[in-house]
């Protein structure tokens, strides 16, 4: 990747903690966002638990106007930006608002409003739906409503691609500013906890908890499925001359992106990963970096049983002799699978570990499976002063991207 | 450095016409493809017409057991994909899968699986809830359903914008193989017709009873329509090479968020998109010929639109013809910018500006030369796609005349 394109400002809002600081120290102890799930009702399911953000208090971010006709999707993105862009120490002033840009990653968008919105009309009739509520239904709705909020008034996009949403947002973010299309992007992306898009993972059998323990154990023997999650990660990007220029704290610098969509079937991982090998190798031509120039690697996997061990076989395979010693974790045993958003997260962890010289472990390891045999930092945190590190996002239905940050 | 980059195939599938040669011919012939709304009981509702395409046989595309597991709106992305194929006489299996994309523009993704779902879970409770079709609801798989029928990888996403997405995902797909990522893309949009969007457009108040009558005093608002549209794009210094046809070359776009309201529109957000899609292209105002209007024939939208083309136009107004499509298919949502944009190719082709058709009262707000009622021959040199959506995401893709 030729643009010289580094993250200034980084906005978090999980289920272990709100604001990057509280994050990286979660990420750090090695805290569970795992708990019971309290927006809806699961006696009917043979699972219960889920990454919730329990203490999510939008105005206590936003301040309490203008959040009345806005779902849990949009405020948490609403959010993660505001913080993005105060710890950038950036505001979007009016006379310089058309270079400012937004790209955010979600695949359903609102998931909850869409479906709420359908059936009210189906049980109340048409005329009888909130037409304030009819906007919600869009994709771009959270996106759009960040824009407006932040009177953010250059392009605004949003990327749908299953897994990979968040990480391919961010490209598309730094094509914004290598074409001159804006100076700054907040890029990132959402998901949120609703009862629709629990069901729609449970339904197709992707949640752990009913042929296993209800747990999140990425490479551990006994994992069977994804604790589902909800969060939000945004990024704030600009070109090193930009953040410069302002003399902005500079967290990292992206080195390169690599994509590749394999096409296998429908909600199926593809068994080889041929994918998510090729997204990595990419990704590392983009950087102009061999495998041995990377220290530590954000793991997609996320206590399925076979994305684990496709994660496993793929790392094995692009760095070869290096496999067994470079550092490898999933933030998603403590986060849970939160889809969409779950690129910007590991971004916004993997530059905590580099900015804080620590890895965050992969807890609950308890059972070691024997095909899955990398150092996955178990249980603790391991203090390492880390330079380059891939982050990776994949998912059943065929998407896999890879992005390479370093430290400045 | 830089790639020049052309349009080589088009694949539409619209209500007044699938394939190419048929909408192209009816479009200029001013044909209407509104009529009553048959796919779902509108009984309950105060409005009951739309741009349903109602000869649409999937089969002619798919397999029986594909249109099982996929909603209408991916049948419809691949129907069109498999028109632009056959247009520019490729085939998938020929492409490099490392060097190509599929960038698919949507509003409502696989809605029509979505309320299926949803009418099941109320009516017969969450056991009865399919779980074979609940995989089947995500936006994202109007891309992966194209990718799995052409066993076709690389880049792969879905751009959702709401009802500017295709133009989003033809300009990125521009982006792509300007800087000699890939050297293929399949670019557009998709919108099956959805009982979600009607709920909504109608509850607004925003959806005319009978006609949709863009730029007209008496205009009564939008009607919902559906379709797809697939541009096939390619470095244009290949095309010539291998004696494709080249339909128009893209020369950039333009791109601008209002950040002020959700549903209605600004005249300074889509000033400022057509001014960046000026300011990219290098374009002056005097040289555009034609403007395939956002114009959804609501009030606020034409006028708003109306005024900011005088914004960036100024005295060259009157020289640029703006008509808009939109009367004759309904608003087909994240698939309108991929017909209009399929449109612009064909006029810059062809030099025929397609009508804005039901057009009856001059409005004195919106005194653009809107080719009111007849298509009109004349030469088309560039060619200015608008495409405004909820959210306020504004997209203006400029196409070119390509003259060897």
């Amino acid at each position: 990747m030729k643009d010289n394109i580094v993250i200034t400002g980084i906005g978090v809002v999980s289920s272990i903690g709100i604001g990057k600081d509280a994050f990286w120290q979660a990420l750090e102890e090695g805290k569970s966002g795992v708990k019971p799930v309290t927006l809806f009702d699961t006696s009917k399911l043979r699972v219960k638990m889920g990454t919730e953000i329990s203490d999510f208090k939008p105005e206590e971010i936003l301040g309490s106007k203008g959040l009345r006709n806005l779902d849990r999707a949009t405020k948490l993105l609403l959010c993660a930006g505001k913080l993005a862009l105060d710890d950038a120490g950036l505001e979007i002033n009016p006379e310089d608002a058309g270079r400012a840009g937004i790209s955010v990653g979600t695949t359903v968008g609102s998931l909850w409003s869409i479906s709420e919105f359908d059936k009210s009309a189906l049980r109340d009739g048409p005329h009888f739906v909130n037409p304030a509520e009819f906007p919600n239904t869009v994709i771009n709705s959270p996106p759009s409503q960040l824009a407006i909020r932040l009177k953010s008034k250059g392009p605004c996009a949003t990327i749908s691609s299953g897994f990979t949403s968040s990480l391919d947002a961010v490209k598309y973010g730094i094509d914004l500013i290598r074409n001159k299309r804006a100076q700054i992007v907040l890029a990132g992306g959402v998901e949120e906890f609703c009862e629709q898009t629990y069901l729609g993972f449970y339904k197709v059998n992707l949640l752990a908890g009913v042929k296993g323990p209800e747990l999140s154990c990425p490479f551990d023997k006994r994992r069977n499925g994804v604790i589902f999650g909800e969060g939000s990660a945004v990024l704030v990007l600009e070109s090193q001359e930009s953040a410069q220029k302002r003399g902005a704290r500079i967290y990292a610098r992206i080195l390169g992106y690599g994509t590749s969509f394999y096409p296998y079937a429908i909600n199926k991982y593809e068994p080889q990963g041929k994918g998510l090998k090729k997204a990595m190798k990419f990704a590392l031509e983009d950087a102009g970096l061999s495998a041995e120039n990377i220290d530590y690697i954000c793991a997609a996997a996320n206590s399925t049983e076979e994305a684990d061990l496709i994660e496993t076989e793929v790392i094995k395979e692009v760095f070869a002799k290096y496999a067994k010693t470079i550092l490898v974790s999933s933030t998603k045993s403590m986060l849970g699978e939160t889809f969409s958003a779950a690129g910007a997260l590991a971004v916004a962890a993997t530059i905590g570990a580099i900015n804080k010289d620590f890895i965050p472990p992969t807890i609950n390891y308890a059972q070691k499976d024997p095909a899955c045999d990398l150092n996955y930092v178990p249980n603790k945190s391991s203090k390492e002063k880390i330079n380059k590190a891939a982050v990776n996002a994949f998912g059943p239905n065929g998407s896999n991207s890879c992005l390479v940050v370093s430290k400045i | 450095m830089k790639r020049r980059v052309a349009v080589t195939g088009l694949g539409v599938v619209t209500s007044i016409g699938i394939g190419k040669e048929e909408f192209w011919k009816n479009l200029i012939q001013g044909k209407s493809g509104i009529s009553k709304v048959e796919s779902f009981d509108v009984s309950g509702y105060s409005r009951s017409f739309g741009g349903e395409i109602k000869n649409f046989q999937p089969l002619k595309f798919i397999t029986e057991r594909e249109t099982k597991r996929m909603g209408r709106a991916s049948q419809l992305a691949i129907a069109a994909t498999e028109l632009a194929f056959k247009d520019t006489k490729a085939d998938a299996g020929h492409l490099d899968p490392d060097k190509s994309a599929v960038i698919i523009g949507t509003t409502m993704g696989e809605a029509n699986i979505f309320e299926i779902l949803n009418k099941a879970w109320l009516e017969e409770g969450l056991e009865k809830v399919d779980p074979f079709l609940v995989g089947r609801t995500t936006a994202n798989l109007l891309s992966v359903n194209l990718g799995i029928h052409y066993n076709l990888g690389g880049i792969n996403m879905v751009i959702p914008t709401a009802c500017a997405a295709a133009n989003y995902a033809i300009g990125y797909g521009y982006d792509l193989i300007r800087e000699g990522r890939i050297d293929f893309a399949i670019a557009g949009g998709a919108d099956a017709f959805s009982r979600i969007a009607f709920t909504g457009f109608a509850r607004l108040y925003a959806m005319s009873a009978d006609i949709c009558q863009p730029f007209d005093k008496n205009r009564k608002g939008m009607l919902v329509g559906e379709g797809a549209a697939i541009l096939i794009l390619e470095p244009l210094e290949e095309a010539k090479k291998s004696g494709k046809r080249i339909y128009a070359e893209i020369l950039g776009c333009g791109l601008s968020c209002d950040a002020h309201h959700m549903t209605i529109p600004s005249e300074d957000g889509i000033t400022r998109c057509m001014q960046n899609a000026l300011k990219e292209t290098g374009v002056k105002p005097e040289e555009v010929s034609y403007i395939s209007a956002h114009g959804t024939g609501t009030v606020q939208n034409d006028l708003n639109e109306c005024i900011a083309i005088k914004n960036v136009f100024g005295e060259h107004t009157k020289k640029v013809a703006v008509s808009s499509i939109k009367s004759m298919l309904g608003h087909c949502m994240g698939a309108a910018s991929g017909i209009e944009a399929a449109t612009c190719c064909m006029a810059v082709s062809e030099d025929i500006l397609p009508p804005t058709i039901n057009y009856r009262t001059p409005d004195p707000d919106c005194d653009i030369d809107c080719v009111p009622n007849e298509a009109r021959r004349v030469k088309v040199n560039i060619a200015l796609n608008n495409a405004y959506a909820f959210g306020g995401n504004n997209t203006s893709v400029v196409f070119k005349k390509y003259e060897g």
